[in-house]
């Protein structure tokens, strides 16, 4: 329980960034992006849908969005970085690295005990 | 998928959210839930625990797009003063009521010559003849202003009644807060 808990914090700090780095690649719409952060080993919807996230980042000007058509449904909405998107994802990914690597330091010690 | 996005619905059309904003997020949830479902995966496997508390997830997502604003009352409920407005008006109606049902005044002129001989005749002279009009015509003046009255209060119980009804029937349209407005 406590290890969830844990892992619902640590993704919250990081699901912004997770979900500009799967649209800055290609586009995408909600579902679509679900999927490609479960390809690539991150599954978030036990913590949550993305949408509301998605909301936000399209409400702080970090996501454009537009029509388009998808594979024989209905058109969608896709998402895209916009430039001040791509900025805070570029300064994101710097400061989690930073993060990390300090945490790194801290914690390689005990897991090498283990 | 459509009982959830039919809930969806409700609590942004309660949030006040734009018509076409939630047009556009229920047209999105719908098709991403039907794509979900055809390629064998559950409403859980697309929204996680939020699947299972729709207007949490509606609210959310509204409240994170910027869209939704003070909610409205919730639907079906009338508005918190809508006793005091039934107990005002049947209150007006009872009084109109009254004034309309009160015996007139019976002013009359007694006579002297009549079957009180025994006792003085002073004691029992009624009012001079102009002021015995005039109470007659403050009595149907009275009578008047009465029915006035009770029609007036009649007509506020039946709105009082209709507005209720529609907000029970209708979604809580009008029923704003008034900080929501």
């Amino acid at each position: 329980m406590a290890i969830t808990g844990r892992h619902t914090q640590l993704l919250r700090g990081v699901l912004d960034l997770c979900l500009l780095a799967v649209v800055d690649d290609e586009p995408a719409y909600g579902y679509e992006m679900t999927k490609r952060l479960r390809t690539r080993g991150l599954s978030i919807v036990g913590d949550g849908s993305v949408y509301p996230l998605l909301g936000r980042l399209e409400r702080d000007g970090l996501v454009e969005t537009y029509r388009g058509a998808s594979n024989g449904g209905p058109p969608r909405k896709y998402y895209r970085t916009s430039p001040d998107g791509r900025r805070t994802l570029a300064d994101g990914v710097s400061e989690w690295r930073t993060t990390r690597d300090a945490i790194d330091t801290v914690l390689n010690p005990v897991a090498s005990e283990v | 998928m459509k009982r959830f996005v039919k809930e969806c619905r409700r609590e942004w059309k309660r949030l006040r959210v734009p018509d076409s904003v939630a047009n556009e997020m229920a047209a999105d949830l719908t098709s991403d839930l039907a794509e979900a479902e055809a390629e064998g995966a559950s409403i859980e496997d697309v929204l996680g625990s939020s699947a299972f508390d729709p207007r949490s997830f509606a609210a959310s997502w509204a409240a994170e797009r910027g869209v939704s604003q003070p909610p409205t009352a919730p639907a079906g409920s009338p508005p918190r003063w809508w006793p005091l407005a039934a107990i005002a008006a049947i209150a007006v109606a009872l009084v109109g009521a009254l004034m309309v049902i009160a015996p007139k005044p019976r002013v009359q002129i007694v006579s002297s010559s009549g079957g009180l001989a025994a006792v003085p005749h002073t004691l029992f002279r009624g009012p001079p003849p102009g002021l015995a009009a005039h109470a007659n015509t403050v009595a149907v003046h009275v009578h008047e202003l009465g029915g006035l009255i009770l029609i007036v209060g009649i007509v506020a119980m039946i709105a009082t009644l209709v507005w209720i009804w529609r907000s029970r029937a209708g979604g809580g349209s009008g029923w704003s807060s008034p900080s929501a407005a």
